[in-house]
């Protein structure tokens, strides 16, 4: 990567600078050449990647496997028609009807997804231009605000501490002036910028500040030398855009699964199609009749459940703090077993935290909780007055003003992080700090330099002068010579010097940041004010050491336990940071990536008192792996360090490092979610088969490269989502199952149509009905049902053997739920005809005199003459009656879906409100559809005897026990066989 | 060893499986059946509410409703002819002769005949006789081609049957002047007219022939008791004859069967009434 970027800019001298993009350093540019460069370049803002057009996708929509079948099938009725007509065969509009209705079906299935896939990618785009930056720029010699997207090459901008780095800039001057490059290399450290070449290449000078990086102090002025895409971040977020999306699990399920069921629609439409053309009927006929069969086989309200489902997760993970950008991403986590978690804000609160401190020779624990909950340390000693002084003193962070009614953990501060965290821990544990700091004003002070290593401060206590110092803790104690013990100055000797040096060294091992503090009375005049800084550590010498602070980020309080979810849901948890291997390991420890009793290689020496290269690694469970180590790996090796130490951390890793570790995992078979907030992440969250993104801390070339973003930066919610995800997979399954059961009573009364020629028992309107109207409420209402068992105690699927829809499923929907199904629908069929006067014998062979239009005087079984018109309602009449059928056995299917395992009666029955607001919205469609005047010449449907509701309720109870039968049976003896073996063995988790 | 031992008693097991439980299901649906045929009875439907009220339909059954031929040429209009003779065969007065089946009604339009419930206690019911002479001009007996040969072409003009159906006389001031010409209150009268406005001078003069004259269905040939009990039923008749039809254009007839409960409807244009093409080419 590094090797494109073709920027000299940074070895130009000044004068060269401003010829190359005709401006001046100290005037800017003239507004009117401005204006024809932003012309000329384009607004300097990155552009989204290039997404599909609109009309493809919804052409996608339009085009899957599923809709082309049915767009065979809408031509094959409009040809019927056509021909028909063109035989001067009037009346017989059903066809063109049923085509306009499958042309329709597919248009509206096809324009909800595109709605749904709409509504998801805008989410996203709320998220931009959430606040339109502002940069300050000198044109001709005036300094103005203007939005940042207006400026151009060649324009002179000043940047301040606070202040978001507007395009790739050339510092010109600069004072004291730091940036935050880490969502572009990586680097947490803050990074001086300084008007000088002092390197190479451009990516490690000090004089370029770069596009979107934050300015964390100082100011500085500099020269624009590239906008929008052009910029370093520009290129590296076109770059990730050139990673290929994988389809995700489910698109693959779904794919995979369409596939099947097309196939088999196919494979039934043109077995049926050879069998009528064989049996006699003319070519035309038999097209219809395949038609028919594709309509009755193919699942129309299928993927429009799939995507309610999803989506109904999605909002409800939105309520979580997840905004999920891909539907699909919804389940892929669900899947996944393997996440991959930054630890700076994700699995800590991205917050400096006093976590302990040493004075009286003794270690305390300060209170690290979010909200101030823990427990205090004993705050009665005379050292602890004095070093809650020092700290409160010698401190330059302030609270920013009007902040009285803010709890003091949310209270914004203008200072670093670790002056910002002493701040805020004195305020907690002393009171006003701006109180304490009126008492003793400040006389001189020195500010922290990286010679010094220290900082400190005189201030005028009553009629002497107060000399507070902090610093790195060796340094401090180099100036002390008393150390104050439960109040007592006591000499700084050989026994005090090893307790310090204990202590340092615990707290360092902790992976904590730790400060010295030490004071000295002075007389009053020691130091007047103005004295210059430099002279003032000439005084500092001698000083009595008050104690040690430790500060660390300390893990989210939710955290510890989510990684324990995801554990006993067999779901690893590497940690690939930035940071210190060792302050990654204490973190790492604290929530439980290595959990208690896990050992490093380095611990595993330690122990047995052996170099560490004598340690076989395979014997320590946990592994601290640094960036460095991992540049220098051979491919393949990482992979069998992945193997061989289930509990992984990846310390001072750079972003380019994640997308190999994200890779390796991905090699080694497992779903990898990956967290991330930088530009440079952005290939890895890309890659991952789950890209999160941080709302709060994630770059928007992160969000864009996510499938998901975290509201609240929080791990825990990610483990939530994986619950969710896991619970839709369960609830879509009951859901296909459900809806697949139903095709075979579709199906059925065609197959018996052409070959026992009876009157058609069920029309291809009153099949579209089912599938698009009643069915798709019970079918959506599963994904409401909540989890059989404990599913965060169970592995993740393995998605090359957990399918969505596997052989078991299908088998048993099918030959045996729909099946029954089948003969409850003929049963009713059968008595509506026999009661309205045409025996069942009578029916078989009947169809050809049935549809004979001009057959006015057709007999009955009881001799009476039945006209075409009258013969078509009492069809209507099956039709209406086999529905009803069906539907009645789909509410006892909705039922025994509810659970796969579990009795009904142990899952409970109307648990799930949705579920049965459904069912009886069902009903009622039902109803509505049977007794609506109008009805039988618009959707075929009649008006029908109240006792046909009836017949195939017996049949509705059969699927009911048979189903408790079988549940009871896999309880009893889980991984049995029954019903038997093979395709019918339905594996305990299979059905 | 892919298609082993195991997987082949696993086939056989799942085949097993399968015959049972489809067995199961089909014994169970044949046994609904069962019982549920108990509850039909074998001579009254359980529900008339789809085939009332009746059609009515017409002798030649043709297809597309149109009758075409040339007066000239026997060969086009002998479908017609041999469909009428086929029908009116069982009119023969040698086809009604068994007096234990046929019973004579009469001359003239009288009531109904009720003949007791709906079951075969007392055996089939009787049937009234309908003489083909009735038909006159119509009947095939003077003449065997039903006028066609004339180019005057007969059509019969039938109720569609329904068990227990009675027709009901239509009441007096909702008929056409020339039905109410020959009314009887025992008759469910027969008109045919011009289905189109224009067609009305085409039609020319229409005869019509049935029972004691009377153009129309005697109500003493209801009520139907079903093909078990009146395996011989006739249906009572009436031909229409067009004797002065105009020649090569397409004549629409529409004929109206008359009665109270005897509706038409839009969609069902056979219910209570029929219309039928005429094109009779001169040569």
């Amino acid at each position: 990567m590094k090797k494109e970027m073709d920027v000299d800019d940074h070895k130009l001298e000044l004068p060269d600078l401003e010829a190359k993009y005709s401006t001046s350093i100290t005037k800017g540019l003239v507004g009117a050449v401005a204006a024809e460069r932003l012309l000329r370049d384009g607004p300097n803002e990155l552009r989204p990647p290039r997404g599909t057009p609109e009309c493809v996708k919804f052409g996608r929509q339009l085009a899957g496997g599923l809709q082309c079948l049915m767009w065979v099938a809408a031509a094959i009725c409009l040809i019927a028609y056509g021909v028909q007509e063109g035989q001067g065969d009037r009346g017989s509009a059903d066809n063109l009807y049923l085509a306009i209705a499958l042309i329709a079906v597919v248009v509206v299935t096809g324009c909800f997804g595109y709605y749904q896939e709409f509504k998801s990618t805008n989410i996203i785009a709320s998220f931009k231009n959430l606040v339109p930056q502002q940069a300050t720029v000198i044109r001709e010699g005036d300094k103005l605000q203007i939005n940042a997207n207006e400026l151009v090459v060649g324009d002179l901008v000043e940047i301040k501490g606070g202040d978001r780095v507007p395009a790739d800039i050339r510092i010109i001057s600069a004072q004291g002036c730091k940036v935050d490059n880490s969502s572009l290399t990586g680097e947490s450290e803050p990074q001086t910028r300084s008007p000088e070449c002092t390197h190479d290449s451009p990516l490690e000078t000090r004089n370029i500040a770069f596009f979107s990086t934050m300015c964390l102090e100082g100011t500085a002025t500099g020269l624009v030398i590239n906008t929008g895409d052009r910029t370093i971040i520009g290129r590296i977020a076109s770059l990730a855009s050139g990673v290929e999306n994988e389809k995700t699990p489910i698109a693959i399920e779904i794919e995979h699964f369409v596939d099947i069921i097309a196939g088999l629609a196919i494979f039934f439409g043109a077995t049926f199609f050879v069998v009528a053309m064989v049996i006699g009927y003319p070519f035309l006929r038999a097209m219809v009749f395949f038609m028919a069969i594709v309509v009755a086989y193919v699942p129309e309200g299928l993927l429009a459940t799939v995507t309610v489902c999803l989506s109904l997760t999605a909002k409800r993970l939105a309520r979580k703090n997840c905004v999920v950008k891909n539907l699909e991403a919804v389940e892929t986590l669900g899947s996944t077993s393997v996440i991959c978690s930054d630890k700076t804000g994700t699995l800590t609160q991205n917050r400096m935290t006093v976590a302990h401190l040493w004075f009286d020779n003794q270690i305390h624990t300060a209170d690290t909780t979010e909200d101030q909950s823990g427990q205090s340390f004993d705050q009665s000693s005379e050292t602890w007055t004095l070093l809650s002084r020092v700290v409160t003193l010698c401190n330059r962070a302030q609270f920013k003003s009007g902040q009285e009614n803010v709890p003091v953990a949310k209270r914004e501060v203008i200072g670093d992080a670790s002056e910002t965290a002493l701040l805020k821990f004195a305020e907690v544990t002393v009171g006003t700090v701006s109180e304490a700091r009126g008492r003793f004003p400040k006389v001189a002070e020195l500010p922290f330099n990286s010679t010094n290593k220290f900082q400190l401060s005189v201030h005028t206590a009553g009629d002497r002068q107060l000399l507070v110092l902090k610093g790195a803790p060796e340094r401090v104690l180099e100036r002390c010579s008393t150390v104050m013990i439960k109040g007592q100055e006591l000499p700084l000797d050989a026994q005090w010097r090893e307790a310090f040096e204990g202590a340092y060294a615990d707290l360092g091992g902790r992976g904590e940041r730790v400060l010295g503090f030490c004071a000295r009375w002075l007389p009053a005049g020691t130091v007047a004010a103005g004295t210059d800084p430099e002279a003032l550590p000439e005084v500092a010498v001698g000083l009595c050491f008050a104690g040690l602070v430790a500060m660390i980020d300390p893990p989210r309080a939710t955290v510890p336990r989510a990684v324990l979810k995801c554990r006993t849901a067999g779901i690893r948890v590497i940690m690939v940071t930035g940071d210190h291997p060792i302050t990654a390991k204490a973190i790492a420890a604290a929530v439980g990536i290595i959990s208690e009793g896990s050992e490093t290689p380095e611990d595993v020496a330690a122990r047995l008192r052996v170099p560490l290269e004598q340690v076989d690694p395979r014997q320590a469970r946990a592994r601290v792996v640094t960036g460095a180590e991992l540049a220098g790996m051979e491919p393949g090796v990482l992979e069998g360090i992945l193997r061989a130490h289930p509990e992984m951390v990846f310390a001072r890793t750079s972003p380019q490092q994640k997308l190999v570790i994200v890779e390796s995992c991905q090699r080694l078979g497992a779903i990898v979610a990956v967290t991330g907030d930088g530009v440079n992440d952005s290939p890895a969250l890309k890659r991952a088969d789950i890209g999160v993104a941080m709302g709060i801390a994630g770059s928007d070339a992160a969000k864009n490269a996510a499938d998901m973003i975290l509201l609240d930066d929080n791990f825990a919610s990610i483990v939530t989502g994986v619950e969710q995800g896991r619970l839709i997979f369960d609830n879509l399954k009951k859901s296909i199952a459900y809806t697949l059961t139903k095709n075979i009573p579709e199906l059925t009364p065609y197959l018996i149509y052409i070959t026992a020629s009876v009157p058609l028992p069920l029309g291809c309107i009153t099949i579209l009905f089912i599938e698009l109207c009643t069915d798709i409420f019970p079918s959506v209402s599963l994904a409401y049902e909540r989890a059989e068992s404990d599913i965060m105690h169970l592995k993740p699927r393995n998605p090359r053997r957990d399918r969505l829809v596997n052989e078991p499923l299908a088998a048993y929907s099918y030959f045996q739920i729909g099946a029954i199904q089948s003969f409850a629908g003929f049963t009713d069929y059968f008595v509506a005809m026999a009661q309205e006067g045409w025996w069942p014998l009578l029916c078989l062979g009947l169809r050809p005199r049935w549809e004979d239009t001009h057959e006015q005087e057709l007999q009955d079984s009881y001799g009476q003459q039945w006209t075409f018109e009258q013969r078509r309602y009492q069809q209507y009449t099956c039709y209406t009656v086999f529905f009803i059928s069906i539907e009645m056995c789909q509410i006892a299917d909705v039922l025994i879906r509810k659970t796969r395992r579990l009795s009904l009666l142990q899952q409970g029955l109307f648990r799930n409100h949705i579920l049965v607001i459904a069912i009886v919205f069902q009903v009622s469609i039902g109803c509505f559809l049977c007794y609506c005047p109008g009805m039988p010449n618009i959707f075929n449907f009649m008006p029908i005897r109240f006792q046909w509701w009836f017949v195939p309720m017996p049949f509705g109870l059969l699927i009911l026990i048979y189903d408790e039968i079988r549940k009871l049976g896999v309880r009893r003896h889980p991984g049995s066989q029954f019903p038997p073996a093979g395709v019918l063995c339905p594996p305990p988790g299979a059905l | 060893e892919l298609l082993g031992r195991s997987h082949i008693t696993n086939a056989f097991k799942i085949l097993l499986f399968y015959v049972i439980f489809y067995g199961c299901l089909a014994g169970i649906f044949i046994g609904t059946i069962q019982v549920m045929l108990l509850t039909v009875s074998e001579f009254e439907p359980k529900y008339q509410d789809r085939v009332a009220p009746p059609g009515l339909t017409q002798v030649p059954q043709v297809q597309k409703t149109e009758i075409s031929f040339t007066a000239s040429d026997s060969k086009s209009y002998e479908p017609y002819v041999k469909n009428l003779e086929k029908f009116l065969k069982d009119y023969s007065a040698d086809q009604q002769t068994e007096n234990i089946v046929f019973q004579d009604c009469g001359e003239m339009p009288t009531d109904y005949k009720d003949r007791g419930p709906y079951s075969d206690a007392q055996g089939q019911k009787k049937v009234c006789k309908f003489k083909r002479e009735w038909l006159e001009n119509c009947s095939g007996i003077q003449d065997p081609t039903f006028g066609y040969k004339d180019g005057k072409p007969c059509i019969l003009v039938k109720l569609n049957r329904i068990i227990g159906f009675k027709p009901k006389a239509p009441v007096n001031d909702s008929l056409p002047a020339e039905v109410m010409a020959k009314y009887s209150p025992y008759l469910i009268p027969v008109h045919c007219a011009a289905k189109r406005e224009e067609d009305a001078d085409k039609i020319g003069t229409v005869e019509y022939y049935g029972m004691g004259g009377y153009s129309g269905f005697a109500l003493q040939y209801y009520p139907y008791y079903g093909k078990l009990l009146q395996p011989r039923y006739l249906q009572p008749l009436v031909a229409v004859q067009f004797t002065n039809l105009t020649y090569d254009v397409e004549v629409r007839v529409e004929c109206r069967a008359y009665g109270q409960n005897i509706q038409y409807s839009d969609k069902d244009r056979f219910q209570g009434r029929f219309d039928i093409k005429f094109d009779i080419r001169s040569s």
